[in-house]
């Protein structure tokens, strides 16, 4: 028989025979009783983070290090285990740590369906690129940045499009070595001041700007870097003064609704997203990705902000991007808000910091690589204790990322 | 109690012009004359809004008008009053005095209205207030009655004003905000509790009507077999400070409602007995429920209640073509009244799932619907017709945005035949009209645009306009949506005037509209932009200003916070627009007096949710404060929970700092509980998510991801591979995609030499073509493919079980193949490919 001249039948019977075979194989390997050594905490530790096996050398030099320190296989967390890790997060020994896991990592925080299966974009490419190069994490959120990839036969990076981040990607571009670091100022034209880290990139924009009243923003923020929906954050004690217009106080006529339900989001959120007023995506909503051209109009509110006044002529009209952070105090005080910051201020970079700062958004940060690398949610005591000492340890060392990422990776080696 | 009057702030509000309205009707006579002259007896009738003030006019046979407003006075009030079965029957000529219904002498009538009426505030007129307090109302409720009074006069003394005039504040009795009682959380809580006390009465004497089980269900359902739902609709009932004026008692004791034979009444009807066993039970629980004691730290204002709030007169509204009008104001019953004072009343018959709302209003349930009668409902047909235009004005809130089909205001007599429908649609609101240029059931229909999204569950002020140019156009808050009807305008001639006027539903219950209807009106003109903004500024139910006294605080001679309030709905009210003012005009503010932090409390505790003025802070005075109008201090405003009810709340507002006295306010503390951990054992591995599949499979095989069949089949399976890596969300199909590109990498990887020589060494070359079942017949043949496979997808010196199990599982295989049905002739390409991507495909490369 030709495999060349029978292709279907071929490819029938060899389903069949794959799924026999692979069945056996994986039930084989369940059943294997867990022990590990050095090669297989390093060949765990690599995969983890690099996504793919690693090479006969990388993994000696792996193995070494933990069969060095510790005598054979390492305890959870052994520091040993963070030395290995820290090769599976080096650019030239594992580029697709940045390629595959970091990337896949962020890509569903850039879409509001939380897709993964969404083109790079320039929010995770800045994500991608602020590990790698150890950037403060606590400034994503604020700072004038922006990462580009420097590789021929792309389109240019600009404030309407996003093809240059796509089309590297098709083009298999490795984002480890090309990606370079300058500034959204520079690259797209918005103001300094106007400029807030991960949330004024062209992807956040185009995902939670585009229609509606900008609380989208927020709210995302709020789900990819606090680990919190709104609906559990909600605090009806806070005032109700700065909840605009368009929420309707008696919805279908029933205004328990409203004290029960809307105040509890809205309270907090109206205040905060009004940081947002000057800021707008005029686009089209597309199946995964929106296009259109990012909108920053300093000085004036966006429309969008006093749509369905008349729904409450009573509620709040927004004059400016002044914000306030009504969740220091009541329920959402744990989410452990910077005291050295004032809780107020104008714009959406401020407020940038004053999220940015936040302890949940640190133990947020490492929730996530947890899950990503650990492959589970950190619900025991143990990893309970483990992610709050890595956010300790995140918070201390300068919020580098990759550190994070290496220590998580060191907690769950297999044993 | 000291009342003080004194003129403040200005509101809209109608002023008598009678001149021009006795102009004006006297044109409309004169009008009707001709009309009926041309109108030969063909087509429909030409009719003005008042038919019974026509035939009453003309059965008068004393001394003529001696001027033009006692004409007007004849033609509005004293036509509609003069009937014997109203003010007629006693207060007629020789009759009760004052003799202002009298028939012998209109201008004697006119001389002795004159003082009956309030010509700078109609609703305080004696007139309306008699029969508002239910003194000869000829209807069952007072309010209607009221309602009606007050159109007849305001029609007299010219509702079409728009100049404006003083509202007198009135200062509010001096209370102490105290304590005060709260409703057990729960139907059997309490000594006694609700369960124990009240509820039995219910369940015994009103559960034959009041409970959603009963034959004949009314509502509210204070008497359902659910207590815990009895109970809810029982609060509004129950006045714990005051048990005697608890509804439950009044109802038994002053209108004699359905009360019970007691043991002493030899099995007849015992009022005052039914009302003292009701009254002991009401009283055992309301004595059984402590006093919340008020925070002594708090700076508190004085307290009031709703009621004891001055009522404001309300903005002017434009009713001159109304032919029917609908408040709700009733509360009770089944009865919604029209009180546009345009006979015959077009009263509305509420029926299935419709419940009163508190504030004036209906809510519409499924099943549930309002209407009238064909007979009155005839009135739009004629009046309509004769002008060729009306309107449908309603306060409406929906109560969603997904109904379809959904009729709020309707004159129609089935699902297809109509004169004029006022639908919701989602969130568009929709128009239909029969007319010479629609069908008989008013297609095609004016629908707002989608994009606009017209309709939002909120109460919104509707307005859908028909007039002979335009046809139909629909206004939303006062704004025209923009929307043409593309039919245009035509002639009414061919409306049908049997059929019935229905709120929230089409006559055959079949277009259910679910919200609520907090006032409709029907217009037989065309109400213009400028007309529509009016009513829409007007507002909706019945506000209240609010004197919260301050002056122990601030030193200031009958100083006040001033709200507006209002009733929202049935469960919360409006506080809106804080002022501070004082009703002395003569008192100033003292110098530096801080006012910072205003929260709202009722019966004792600051309300838990709806604070939207904790974060005033200002100086009073200066600039800012008139004698005249005070000092705004928020244009905002909020909505705070009904608690006991709109009877007995009592509200009073407390300060973080008025003048010199201060109550730091601090957050109660929060203790908020660290999550909970789960140990329940999890997973320690995972699945391989998508791009870790094809990155792998990638770089143990030595083909490029960008290899052109791998990439396509990539393309195709991707979105078919796990993207997560939860081993609990992994199924089937993620296997086979999987399977799938590990196949086509295995492919790829025999057909190229370089990755293949890599990847197997050399030994495969020669014999790729042959029989595998001749090649594998050799272990050391065998050990070829399967070293390689191990060595490169498990990796040398990793997971000895792993590396064994497959070693064997794929050393079976290659024998395995040959001998399968069809496959005796398998060739060691095949054989091989299957190995190479059974084990890629397998858990030892897919498990990470």
């Amino acid at each position: 028989m030709n495999v060349r001249t029978n292709t279907a039948q071929v490819h029938a019977r060899r389903a069949r025979h794959l799924a026999l075979a692979g069945s056996i194989v994986l039930l084989t390997q369940l059943a294997l009783p867990a022990h590990a050594g050095p090669n297989e905490q390093a060949k765990r530790i690599y995969e983890r983070l690099a996504g793919v096996p690693p090479s006969a050398a990388v993994l000696a030099q792996m193995a070494n290090i933990i069969n060095t320190g510790c005598g054979g296989s390492c305890q959870p967390g052994d520091p040993s285990l963070v030395s290995a890790a820290a090769i599976a997060t080096a650019a030239s020994t594992a580029p697709t740590f940045y390629n595959v896991t970091l990337k896949n990592w962020v890509i569903p925080w850039t879409n509001r369906d939380q897709t993964v299966f969404a083109p790079l974009n320039d929010y995770a490419a800045t994500v991608i690129g602020m590990v790698r190069d150890d950037v403060p994490f606590n400034t994503a959120l604020s700072a004038d940045i922006l990462y580009t990839v420097n590789s021929g036969g792309l389109p240019a990076p600009s404030n309407a499009s996003n093809s240059h981040y796509a089309t590297a990607e098709a083009n298999g571009v490795d984002l480890s070595s090309a990606l370079k670091q300058t500034t959204q100022s520079g690259t797209y034209g918005t103001p300094t001041a106007a400029t807030a880290g991960l949330l004024t990139t062209y992807a956040a924009e185009a995902a939670f700007f585009i229609n509606g009243t900008n609380r989208a923003m927020f709210r995302f923020t709020m789900i990819n870097h606090f680990c919190n929906d709104m609906q559990t954050l909600e605090d009806t004690t806070r005032p109700t003064d700065r909840i605009r217009q368009d929420v309707a106080r008696s919805p279908g006529g029933d205004s328990r609704v409203y004290l029960n339900t809307c105040v509890g989001c809205h309270s907090g959120m109206d205040p905060m997203a009004q940081a947002f007023a000057y800021y707008n995506f005029n686009g089209t909503v597309g199946a995964v990705m929106n296009t259109g051209t990012m909108q920053y109009t300093s000085g004036q509110v966006q429309p969008k902000y006093l749509i369905n006044s008349s729904n409450f002529s009573y509620g709040f009209v927004t004059p400016d991007d002044s914000w306030s952070n009504r969740w220091r105090t009541g329920i959402n005080a744990a989410l452990g808000w910077s005291p050295s910051l004032p809780g107020s201020g104008s714009g959406a970079k401020s407020l940038g910091q004053e999220l940015e700062s936040a302890t949940a958004f640190a133990s947020c940060q490492v929730t996530k690589a947890f899950q990503a690398v650990c492959f589970r949610a950190p619900v025991s005591t143990t990893d309970m204790a483990t992610v709050a000492s890595i956010t300790s340890n995140f918070q201390s060392g300068g919020y580098k990322l990759k550190q994070v990422f290496q220590q998580v990776a060191a907690a769950c080696p297999g044993q | 109690m000291n009342r003080n009057l004194v003129e403040t702030s200005t509101v809209s509000d109608s002023r008598p012009r009678r001149a021009a309205r006795a102009l004006k009707h006297g044109a409309a006579l004169v009008l009707l004359a001709t009309l009926a002259a041309c109108s030969g007896g063909g087509g429909p009738g030409v009719t003005v809004n008042q038919p019974a003030a026509v035939s009453g006019v003309s059965s008068y046979t004393g001394p003529a008008a001696q001027n033009a407003d006692v004409l007007a006075f004849q033609l509005n009030l004293w036509v509609n009053i003069s009937p014997a079965n109203r003010c007629g029957g006693c207060h007629h000529a020789g009759g009760q005095s004052p003799m202002f219904a009298r028939s012998d002498d209109v201008n004697l009538a006119y001389q002795a209205a004159l003082p009956l009426v309030n010509l700078t505030n109609p609703s305080q007129s004696m007139l309306v207030q008699k029969v508002g307090s239910g003194h000869n109302c000829w209807v069952a409720d007072p309010s209607a009655c009221a309602a009606t009074m007050l159109v007849w006069i305001q029609n007299w003394i010219g509702s079409g004003s728009s100049s404006t005039s003083s509202i007198l504040l009135e200062a509010p009795p001096v209370q102490a905000a105290g304590g005060g009682k709260q409703f057990p959380a729960s139907a059997t809580s309490g000594n006694p509790s609700f369960a124990t006390s009240i509820y039995p009465l219910l369940q015994t004497f009103c559960s034959g009507c009041h409970s959603d089980s009963s034959l004949t269900p009314q509502q509210p359902y204070f008497a359902s077999s659910d207590v815990n739902a009895a109970y809810i609709a029982a609060q509004p009932k129950i006045n714990l400070q005051t048990p005697n004026l608890s509804r439950f008692y009044q109802r038994l004791a002053d209108d004699m409602h359905h009360c019970w034979a007691t043991p002493s009444s030899n099995g007849a009807p015992d009022c005052p007995g039914s009302a003292a066993a009701m009254l002991a039970q009401l009283t055992a629980f309301a004595n059984g429920i402590p006093i919340t004691p008020i925070d002594p730290t708090l700076v508190v204002s004085n307290a009031l209640t709703l009621a004891q709030g001055t009522i404001a007169a309300g903005g002017s509204r434009y009713d001159a073509n109304a032919i029917a009008i609908y408040m709700f104001e009733t509360g009770q019953g089944s009865t919604a009244y029209d009180t546009s004072g345009v006979t015959p009343e077009a009263d509305l018959e509420l029926s299935g799932n419709v419940t009163w709302v508190g504030g004036w209003g209906i809510s519409v349930g499924a099943g549930g619907k309002a209407q009238a009668s064909t007979s009155a409902s005839s009135k739009f047909a004629s009046m309509i017709q004769g002008s060729g235009e009306y309107s449908i004005e309603a306060w409406l809130a929906p109560a969603n945005v997904t109904q379809t089909n959904a009729y709020a205001v309707s004159y129609s007599g089935s699902n297809t035949t109509r004169d004029m429908t006022l639908a919701q649609a989602a969130m568009q609101y929709q128009g239909m009209t029969r007319s010479s240029v629609t069908d008989t059931n008013g297609m095609p229909a004016l629908t707002t645009t989608t994009a606009d999204g017209a309709a939002q569950a909120a109460l919104q002020h509707v307005v859908l306009t028909y007039d002979p140019v335009n046809g139909q156009r629909i206004y939303v808050n006062g704004v025209w949506t923009g929307d043409k009807d593309t039919s245009g305008g035509g002639s009414l001639a061919n409306w049908d005037s049997t059929f019935a006027l229905v709120l929230g539903n089409e006559v055959t219950g079949q277009r259910q509209w679910q919200g609520v209807i907090k006032f409709a009106a029907i217009h037989n003109r065309a109400l213009t932009a400028a007309q529509i903004q009016q009513n829409f500024a007007a507002g909706v139910g019945q506000k209240y200003y609010l004197l919260f006294g301050v002056s122990s605080l601030t030193g200031m001679a009958q100083s006040y916070i001033l709200f507006t309030a209002s009733q929202y709905d049935n469960y919360s009210y409006l506080f809106a627009q804080p002022k501070f003012i004082s009703l002395d005009k003569t008192a100033t503010v003292p110098g530096g007096l801080q006012l910072s932090g205003i929260r709202l409390g009722v019966n004792g505790a600051l309300v838990p949710a709806g604070q939207a003025f904790t974060t005033v802070a200002t100086t009073l005075g200066g600039a800012n404060y008139t004698a005249a109008n005070g000092q705004l201090l928020s244009s905002l405003g909020t909505v705070v929970p009904v608690t006991l009810g709109p009877s007995a709340d009592l509200f009073f507002l407390s300060f973080d700092q008025l003048g010199s006295h201060v109550h730091a306010w601090v957050d109660p503390p929060v203790t908020v509980a660290p999550p909970t951990a789960d140990n329940t054992p999890q997973p320690d591995f995972g699945i391989a998510t998508f791009e870790r599949v094809n990155r792998s499979l990638a770089k143990i095989t030595g083909v490029p991801i960008t290899n052109s069949a791998v990439n396509a089949q990539y393309q195709t399976t991707q979105q078919s591979m796990p993207a997560s890596a939860l081993i609990s969300a992994f199924v089937a199909p993620n296997q086979t995609a999987m399977g799938q590109l590990a196949n086509t990498y295995c492919a790829q990887l025999l057909a190229n030499a370089s990755y293949r020589d890599a990847f197997f060494g050399s030994g495969l070359d020669a014999s790729l073509n042959s029989s595998a079942a001749s090649f594998f017949s050799s272990a050391g043949n065998r050990a070829i493919v399967a070293n390689a496979l191990v060595s490169n997808a498990v990796g040398s010196g990793v997971s000895p079980q792993t590396a064994t199990a497959v070693t064997g599982e794929v050393d079976n295989l290659l024998q395995l193949v040959p001998t399968l049905s069809g496959y005796g002739n398998a060739t060691v390409s095949t054989a091989t490919q299957a190995a190479c991507a059974a084990t890629l495909g397998s858990a030892a490369v897919m498990l990470q």
